[in-house]
């Protein structure tokens, strides 16, 4: 299960790429790709114990939400 | 020893980071990430007086990419663009599977160069890049078979004896190539100090390239320059031209440390040298 807080897309704040890009809801940026490897949970990756911006914005708990995806995401 | 490379008027190997596999598009729109913008920019450097270029993969959307195919397209792209640099491929793969780390050198045909990350480094909270001395070795051995020179990452100063204890271990050819890394985190504290102290701990023979992260490249190539080295500049490392200032490209990098070589009195290196100096 990839993160909650995760959605692709094109434009936000400003920014407009090509391709939809991770973008992270709760902190309402685009993220780097590294970090977006966390996101998905890639390579046993787990973004509920391994991202920091995660666990800031659900107190450790659960999120609670099936998230915004955002108009981009695919 | 190093110095004395500086004074027989050695020129510097200028390579370009232009990629990377920690940041993207989202940091500056500049950096390049698909094959095309690649090579375009491979074929920007090449002109501006780079003769390396230090290459990582990624999808059309940004993220990390491995497969030994998009390496491939990155080469064919790159081949397109440049006359004759020389290619040198990333074999870090910060968290994948150690396996993914060796598709780099399968590319036909291989890198003339790549990558060796000669320990562990963290990233964010809980992400460490291994580099256990098993990984160190399988991908050298590989390398090795493939005619593949390793540039020698080191990111602190215990890399320092993990490249002792490599040449132990293997049979590296002359000249050791170990590139110098000054940043924050894992990374060697970058002041002045530390920078000859690391080279002053090179192997002996060792030549040596000079990585400063961010607001560090600048200086400290200005460092490598000056005390011998070869230097790297790009947007795998910084982003910025100066502070709030993005960069417009790695050429617009690469074309700023030329002049200060140029400067400081150090001919650039053209790629026929640089394969000369490099031993490739």
């Amino acid at each position: 299960m990839t993160c909650p807080f995760l959605s692709y897309r094109k434009s936000a704040d400003g920014a407009t790429f090509d391709e939809a890009r991770a973008y992270c809801e709760a902190e309402e940026r685009f993220v780097q790709p590294m970090r977006a490897d966390i996101c998905n949970d890639r390579f046993d990756l787990d973004h509920a114990e391994d991202c920091e911006i995660y666990r800031e914005h659900t107190d450790g708990g659960d999120h609670g939400s099936d998230g915004d995806h955002g108009e981009d995401d695919p | 020893m190093s110095y004395e490379r500086f004074l027989a008027d050695e020129p510097v190997v200028v390579t370009a980071a232009l990629t990377g596999g920690i940041h993207g598009k989202e940091a500056n729109p500049n950096l390049p990430e698909t094959p095309e913008e690649i090579g375009k920019a491979a074929g920007e450097v090449e002109a501006a007086g780079a003769s390396v270029v230090h290459v990582h993969a990624r999808t059309d959307n940004g993220e990390r990419a491995f497969s030994t195919e998009r390496f491939q397209a990155i080469d064919e792209a790159i081949r397109r663009y440049t006359d004759d640099v020389i290619v040198q491929h990333t074999t870090g793969a910060t968290q994948a599977p150690t396996e993914n780390r060796h598709l780099s050198l399968r590319t036909d045909p291989p890198p003339e160069m790549a990558s060796l990350d000669m320990g562990p480094l963290n990233r964010y909270e809980r992400l460490t890049s291994e580099n256990t001395l098993a990984t160190i070795d399988a991908l050298y051995d590989e390398m090795a078979d493939r005619g593949i020179k390793p540039e020698l990452e080191v990111f602190n100063d215990g890399h320092l004896n993990e490249v002792h204890g490599l040449l132990d271990r293997r049979d590296l050819a002359e000249p050791v190539y170990a590139t110098l890394i000054f940043g924050p985190g894992t990374l060697t504290r970058p002041r002045p100090g530390n920078f000859l102290n690391a080279v002053d701990n090179l192997p002996e023979g060792a030549l040596f390239n000079t990585l400063g992260f961010g607001r560090h490249q600048l200086p400290f190539a200005t460092m490598g320059i000056l005390f011998g080295g070869n230097v790297r500049v790009g947007l795998e490392d910084n982003v910025y031209y100066r502070q709030g200032e993005l960069a417009e490209s790695n050429a617009q990098l690469v074309e700023r440390v030329v002049r200060v070589a140029g400067e400081l009195g150090r001919e650039v290196a053209d790629t026929s040298q640089a394969r000369d100096i490099l031993g490739l």
